[in-house]
């Protein structure tokens, strides 16, 4: 049937069950990382992804907790393919974490594991994951004061890490002596690599089984087929240019200073274009989003509404396409420093996106996710004798509403889509020099709407230990940046992370900052609700009722933004008995 | 020994297996009754009593083991009619129950998150503190449980569920929140975490904890109606209750821990498959069971079925050791459909029992798994009550399946049948690849009426060399559960360093928690000579969030060597599982885990004498099969003619009257002493294999 490429045809049936293996085998691969890693933001809140593209680098399977890493794969195998092309051999392993040589933000690393047969590549392995260090200035890798990428992290170009099967011995002692928990980041590096192996382990049967020509040809069919799938999906979508334009909080630089993304969608029958040329120039501090990012994340937005349905791979992405003007915000220019990009950049040109879309299809649309708003810290443990890293993900906001769903609660920042899994307290103490004193939701935090956003969170803990650095990063701490309502629906609170030092004052820590904590110190995070969609007036009165007897909206709050009036309700509720 | 029977609540059809005093053994099916299953229950021992000529009464008393699966807590949970439930947790942590993790399942679609089986307002905080130490640092605050009592009897709350942070520790304020609760709330259904699962982890905690209240008052009230009926009848026998991890329980204990037969659906099936597996020797193999909408794949080793502590159920976690039983939406009833891709789909919707495959002719129009397999001529009317439609099965695939791919409605058919397999033996892969196993030295055991039809091409696709089919493969689960132990897990967390291990401290909990099984399995008329007690531990490299169950301190002797091989255990489980390990790494443990049976008596499986090979005494016609592009006539055999030493060769068909079975053209089968079969691809040599198979798998 393809003629173009003059491979052997294989029937519907078969694709459709190599289909099926390919997908398993890239869950495979999820699942081993997820059991074995060491590091809490791999294992606790898988903050990674996986894939398996084939011998022309095309995706065709991913498993992806943390969405906004998927679209930045391919990118990266790129350039690990391309610069060592005509030297790469079976056993080889690859790393690469530099932003400017196709990776999206330099704490995710990325490895590849080629899978040989008859003597060349025919797949690749590949997983990508936030490490608990990459050395640098910064806090778990995030650096607010830095102005280039040598202030973030050791930076890694694509490189050999396992040769023919061999560990390359200087370039493991080189890295881990550049970062600060070489035995977390060697384990992590260990079981990435592990996974890959499992991966390759499969791919191998694979080919056994139905060789390389099938499986081949094969890939052609499962990529036509999400191809045609995605242009289905878009039909949906009125043509027209849909703008719209969102801020970023700051860089960490300069605090005054809120940075513009603008975007100009074009659906034009079965295709989209995302053309970002007019967002601001790029930043001095670490906002500044890689291209790789950008694409990810614009990508993102739509699979999370309009192409919900659709096979993330390579034909997937045929009918989209991104543009980003060299040196502005989401398109930096070497050696900008960009760590912040998955969260604040990816956030913004996600809202953005949806923004845009909303004046075509609202319905589809979520109003805003509360953004990410909370600290990483890192330090000494005298408990247990061992520094450590982590990063605060117990703060989680509430998920936009949607046109006939309330948002979900507690779920964490659009970039995460759900997949981010709150850490447990009990194994949160065991590890880090902190108590936890507080973790429930937040009341009246939920944007109201016809249909609410979703909850958000409040987290509260007290520092056990001295000397700890803490860097907070995200945004959503400004009137413009906390999340939208839709279609008459409200905004919801700006979110806050407060100090409260053991002398009584209380700090209020700014999005992008640097701060220190000291044995008795408090901190506390309120991660604000999502947006609403739909005028709150019409919220079905029996639900306005339930979330006051739950105390998630107060009374006070029901009066004036609901409109309630106890009475009106048991009038009703007489009526119909 | 008198008669026992199993009696498995399914969905659509209530099984019954008897095995009578003299080891005869019958099948019986009567409909499921959802409304009340107590009928459904009483209607099949109804049947097998006639068929013996004697009244229910007369019959029940010869009956001496009644062992009972039902589903009746699942389904509670899944249509959320459980117990009105209140949950009483640490002053500061109100949500976590609500708040799952913050996980969203299917994250790029938008649907609804899981209903809450106990609402924000029916949640009560009570101020108290414990270390993760142990020590107290917050007293628990009495009136805090006073209000909360007062709150719940207005709110007309049936059970409550209490569970605090790290009261795995130190459970004095569970215990006293709980005499609280019983003094102002008489006759209200209390579960402490610390009862149910004193593991760290609070929202897995939680979760069960709170699931045991759900589904307690809702298991108690159906045992004692249950109870009282058979009672009336003039039932002297044991009634025991399947639970989710493989063992069985009385009545009595599964009314305090109900939410331990939450998951025991398809918990019969691995104990059925050590028990057909053990008359040839068998102790590595996976079982299959294809119902209507669902294929549950459960692996055992070396005799021992796998468990797992991550089970849900409705969106909620049950952290509870349970049989790892990995499911799949692929069944009888499961519905092919064509995606916007253009790609050949099957399940997980499934047409179900109502309105059921098109060729029920009970109003489906959608093409199913049982049309597909009408077509190619595998499946026939002839022995099942149902008269088959083949007109609207070729109609259903021709429009839905075989038109929009533009092919024949017969290639369609085919389509969906590879399809499915692949599906399924994808999950066998995740059951055993995906937890570092290689299925090639495993048997098949299958089980489900039209099982049987698919697991030839499964096995060949997986190059599982052999497999074993039940006679009464259609009612599998109540058959295992005839024969189950007695069985009740325990866990305690320890949360140490491997190097700060206090061997005193282990041993200490460990015979506690003995001690907490001895006492239970002696309430349940256990002898002490019966019962065995298997030790292990979760350990895990400092870091990791998961752990790896390893078994420990054989016949619990507590001793450093005991201790240090449990580590280099742990190293080589790690390596199995996820090819690498750490050796020098430091290690933690995180569970101290005590798994208790008590014995029960088995009954013998009688073997017959060999009858030769030949197997025409047993051919009753023919049929028109697909195999290998083209229809062709396939000789249909009668299953309760074959007799043991009898070989049927492929392509053929075995029918009896529950199942199907497909051989393929390059398949043989034969019958066996206990009367089962066991199917082979042809050429290979069954004695032989028989022989490879029944070797351990090294360690």
């Amino acid at each position: 049937m393809n003629m173009a490429t003059g491979v052997t045809d294989v029937d519907p049936i078969k694709v459709s069950v190599i289909s099926s293996r390919l997908d398993a085998i890239s869950k495979e691969i999820g699942q081993t990382m997820l059991r074995t890693s060491r590091s809490p933001i791999f294992s606790e809140a898988r903050d990674f992804v996986t894939g398996i593209f084939d011998h022309r680098l095309r995706l065709l399977a991913q498993t992806a907790y943390i969405p906004v890493l998927m679209g930045a794969l391919p990118f990266a195998l790129e350039s690990i393919a391309k610069e060592y092309a005509g030297d790469i051999s079976e056993g080889d392993v690859f790393i690469l974490n530099d932003p400017y040589r196709g990776n999206n933000h330099p704490p995710d690393i990325t490895i590849a594991k080629p899978v040989f047969a008859e003597g060349a590549v025919q797949f690749w392995a590949v997983s990508k994951g936030h490490h608990a260090d990459v050395g640098g200035g910064g806090v778990v890798g995030y650096n607010p004061a830095a102005h280039t990428v040598w202030e973030e992290c050791v930076r890694i170009p694509p490189a050999k890490l396992l040769e023919k099967g061999k560990r390359n011995k200087s370039l493991w002692d080189f890295i881990l002596i550049n970062v600060r928990m070489p035995w977390l980041v060697e384990a992590d590096l260990e079981c990435q690599i592990g996974a890959c192996t499992i991966g390759e382990r499969s791919l191998r049967s694979l080919i056994r089984k139905y060789g390389l020509p099938v499986l081949h040809s094969a890939a052609d069919h499962i990529l036509d087929a999400s191809e045609r799938q995605t242009r289905a999906a878009l039909r949906a979508v009125p043509n027209g240019v849909y703008r719209a334009e969102s801020f970023i909080d700051h860089d960490g630089v300069d605090k005054a200073r809120k940075i513009g993304v603008r975007l100009a969608l074009t659906v034009s029958d079965e295709a989209v274009h995302f053309d970002w040329s007019d967002s601001d120039p790029q930043a001095i501090g670490y906002v500044n989003s890689t291209l790789a990012n950008t694409v990810s994340a614009s990508f993102q937005a739509l699979f999370m509404t309009v192409c919900s349905e659709v096979k993330y791979n390579e034909g997937a992405l045929r009918a989209l396409s991104v543009e980003a003007k060299e040196g502005s915000i989401l398109n930096a220019r070497e050696p900008a420093p960009v760590t912040c990009c998955t969260v604040a950049a990816a956030q913004t040109i996600i809202e953005t996106t949806w923004l845009a879309l909303a004046q075509a299809v609202p319905e589809r649309v979520y109003a805003g996710w509360g953004r990410w708003l909370a600290p990483a810290t890192m330090g000494f443990n005298p408990r247990t004798q061992r520094p450590f890293g982590d990063i605060h993900f117990m703060g989680k906001a509430g998920a936009g509403a949607t046109h006939g769903l309330d948002g979900w609660d507690h779920i964490g920042p659009s970039v995460t889509a759900g997949g981010l899994r709150a850490p447990d307290p009990e194994l949160h103490e065991l590890i880090n020099p902190y108590t936890v004193l507080r973790y429930e939701y937040w009341p009246d935090s939920a944007g109201p709407g016809r249909w609410r956003g979703g909850i958000g969170a409040v987290c509260r803990w007290r520092v056990d230990a001295d000397g700890i650095m803490a860097v907070n990063f995200g945004g959503g701490v400004n009137e413009e940046t906390r999340p939208y309502g839709l279609e008459g629906g409200h905004r919801a609170p700006v979110s806050k992370v407060l100090v409260h030092r053991r002398d009584g004052q209380v700090e209020n820590i700014d999005t992008e900052t640097f701060f220190a904590l000291n044995k008795g110190d408090e901190v506390e995070i309120y991660e604000t609700g999502g947006g609403g969609y739909g005028d709150p007036l019409t919220r079905d009165r029996a639900q306005v009722a339930d979330d006051i007897a739950d105390g998630l909206v107060s009374v006070a709050e029901a009066r004036r933004v609901y409109g309630w009036h106890p009475n009106a309700v048991s009038a009703t509720a007489n009526e119909a008995a | 020994m008198g008669i026992r029977i199993g009696v498995d609540v399914g969905g659509t059809f209530t099984d019954f297996l008897v095995k009578d005093d003299e080891g005869g053994t019958r099948v019986y099916k009567a409909s499921t009754t959802p409304g009340d299953p107590t009928i459904g229950f009483f209607n099949g021992l109804e049947k097998a009593a006639t068929s013996d000529g004697q009244s229910l009464e007369e019959w029940l008393r010869r009956v001496e083991t009644i062992v009972h699966g039902t589903t009746i807590t699942t389904n509670a949970v899944l249509t959320g009619e459980g117990a009105v439930t209140g949950f009483v947790t640490t002053a500061g942590f109100r949500d976590m129950l609500n708040m799952r993790r913050g996980i969203k399942e299917k994250q790029f679609e938008n649907y609804a998150p899981p209903p809450q089986l106990v609402p924000r307002r029916r949640i009560a905080a009570a101020r108290e503190r414990v270390s993760s130490e142990g020590e107290i640092v917050a007293p628990l605050n009495e009136s805090d449980i006073r209000s909360a009592a007062e709150q719940f009897r207005a709110q007309g709350v049936e059970a409550v569920a209490v569970s605090y942070l790290w009261s795995f520790r130190n459970d004095r304020h569970e215990r006293r929140t709980k005499e609280i609760l019983e003094q102002e709330l008489p006759g209200v259904y209390v579960s402490l975490s610390t009862d149910v699962l004193p593991q760290i982890r609070a929202y897995e905690r939680h979760s069960t904890t709170v699931l045991n209240s759900y589904v307690g008052p809702v298991l108690s009230r159906y045992l004692s109606r249950l109870q009282q009926r058979l009672h009336d009848l003039g039932f002297g026998g044991t009634l025991l209750i399947m639970q989710s991890n493989g063992g069985v329980m009385s009545p009595e204990v599964a009314q305090r821990f109900a939410s331990n037969t939450l998951l025991s659906g398809p918990a019969g099936a691995p104990q059925a498959g050590i028990h057909y597996g053990a008359v040839h020797g068998f102790r590595n193999l996976i079982t299959v069971d294809m119902g209507g909408t669902s294929f549950d794949v459960a692996l055992i080793r070396n005799g021992l079925p796998s468990v797992t502590t991550e089970g849900s159920i409705g969106g909620h976690r049950v952290a509870s050791p349970i049989l790892d039983i990995h499911t799949v939406g692929s069944g009888g009833g499961s519905i092919a459909w064509i995606d916007a891709g253009g790609l050949l789909n099957v399940g997980p919707k499934s047409a179900g029992a109502v309105p059921g495959p098109a060729c029920y002719g009970r109003g489906g129009v959608l093409p199913t798994v049982t049309d597909a397999n009408y077509v190619l001529g595998y499946l026939d009317s002839a022995g099942d009550e149902l008269t088959l439609d083949g007109g609207a099965a070729q109609e259903a695939i021709a429009k839905h399946i075989a038109q929009p791919l533009q092919v024949g409605v017969v290639d369609a058919a085919f389509g969906i049948y590879q399809v499915v397999n692949a599906d399924m033996a994808a999950a066998i892969s995740v059951a055993s690849v995906q937890r570092g196993y290689d299925p090639r030295e495993f048997v098949l055991v299958v089980a489900g009426g039209i099982g049987p039809l698919h697991a030839g091409a499964i096995a060949r696709d997986l190059e599982i060399p052999l497999i074993l089919i039940p006679r009464e493969s259609s009612v599998f689960c109540a058959a295992g559960m005839l024969i189950s132990d007695l069985k009740h897990d325990y866990v305690h967390t320890y949360a140490r360093e491997f190097e700060a291990v206090d061997l005193d401290a282990v041993a200490q909990i460990y015979r506690e928690i003995s001690e907490k099984a001895m006492n239970t399995l002696e309430a349940e008329n256990v002898s002490t000579r019966k019962v065995v007690l298997e030790y292990s531990a979760d350990l895990r490299y400092v870091g990791q969030f998961n752990e790896v169950e390893v078994p420990a301190f054989p016949g619990g002797t507590f001793t450093s060597a005991a201790l240090e091989e449990l580590e280099s255990a742990f190293h080589r489980r790690h390596d199995d599982l996820y090819g690498y390990s750490t050796p020098g790494s430091p290690i933690e443990i995180i569970n101290l885990r005590v798994s208790a049976r008590g014995l029960t008596e088995k009954p013998t499986v009688e073997l017959v004498g060999a009858r030769g090979t030949d197997s025409s005494a047993a051919r009753t016609g023919s049929r028109k099969a697909w195999f290998n592009g083209a229809f062709s006539e396939t000789p249909v055999y009668d299953g309760l003619r074959l007799f043991h030493g009898n070989i049927v060769f492929g392509p053929a068909i075995v029918v009896q009257p529950t199942t199907t079975i497909l051989v393929p053209p390059d398949f043989e089968l034969t019958c066996d002493a206990a009367n089962n079969y066991l199917m082979h691809r042809k050429g290979s040599d069954l004695k032989a294999l028989v022989g490879r198979l029944t070797e351990e798998v090294a360690a």
